[in-house]
């Protein structure tokens, strides 16, 4: 196996790692979702490596890449939606208080 | 040790501090700025692994993302230049641990799997980007096509929410 690619997946990892911990342990919406684009782009740089050192010749690695991008776009789009509209209800985005919408 | 290895070591290096010092700073904006510095540090990877469309692509992206995250914090928090070192979380414990075994987990996984063999060369930035367009507009245009639908939806459903309910008098 290539350093290189053992260097991009231990960075795909590592921040798998720290978004993990990011969207569990953060109690403000918004930090949540910086876990999340974190969690993502580990996936990113993964399936970059993949692409760039496995099937190079293969375009539709790095159309998953632009998935993976649409959906970070999504994520920031439907949660700031959110966060205006709990901000707007509430006058806050801390979670620790949205205990009513537990199911 | 080639220059593309030390490139994408560094970058990744980078990356990574910058994700954690996401959630170490008490300041909302350094937080949302360390975000970016990370992102970008990514795209600087995807252009040593030679994506360059997709580099440049998030770069691009997470410049602006970013900075409409940054005016989102500077708007919704208390405290957003952590001056008053207000603590925000919650459940560390159990959060450090999961992050701990999901990057030990996905480290193990990339050692142990037998990935086949490693291609030594990859087509150049021009050829990449007609590649990327011909199996956009070709093979994966329901895909691409879908991609851009939800975003619209997203965006319509992001307002639909965000919007301020109107007053009826009774």
């Amino acid at each position: 196996m290539s350093i290189e690619l053992l260097l991009a997946l231990t960075t795909g990892a590592a921040l798998f790692g720290v978004g993990i911990y990011g969207a569990l342990s953060q109690t403000n919406l918004v930090m949540i979702m910086m876990g999340v684009e974190l969690i993502l782009a580990g996936a990113m740089v993964n399936l970059v490596a993949f692409w760039r050192f496995l099937h190079p010749y293969t375009p539709a690695g790095q159309m998953f890449v632009l998935i993976v991008m649409t959906v970070m776009a999504i994520e920031m789009a439907v949660g700031f939606g959110v966060a205006i509209a709990r901000f707007r209800a509430k006058g806050s985005v801390e979670m620790e208080e949205a205990v009513e919408l537990k199911g | 040790m080639t220059a593309q290895m030390f490139f994408i070591g560094f970058f990744g290096l980078a990356a990574v501090w910058f994700g954690i010092v996401v959630f170490r700073t008490f300041s909302m904006v350094r937080s949302a700025l360390a975000l970016l510095f990370s992102q970008t540090a990514l795209g600087a990877m995807f252009l040593s692994m030679q994506a360059e469309f997709l580099g440049v692509l998030q770069i691009m992206m997470m410049a602006t993302e970013m900075s409409i995250m940054a005016i989102f914090m500077v708007m919704f928090m208390m405290d957003p230049g952590g001056l008053g070192t207000m603590e925000m979380t919650h459940q560390k414990r159990l959060s450090l641990w999961a992050g701990f075994v999901s990057f030990v987990g996905a480290v193990l996984v990339a050692i142990f799997v037998d990935w086949g063999p490693i291609a030594a060369t990859a087509p150049d930035a021009a050829q990449q980007t007609v590649d990327l367009g011909l199996e956009l507009l070709g093979r994966s245009m329901l895909i691409f096509e879908t991609a851009g639908i939800t975003i619209l939806t997203a965006m319509i459903a992001a307002t639909a929410v965000a919007i301020q309910p109107i007053k009826r008098s009774s």
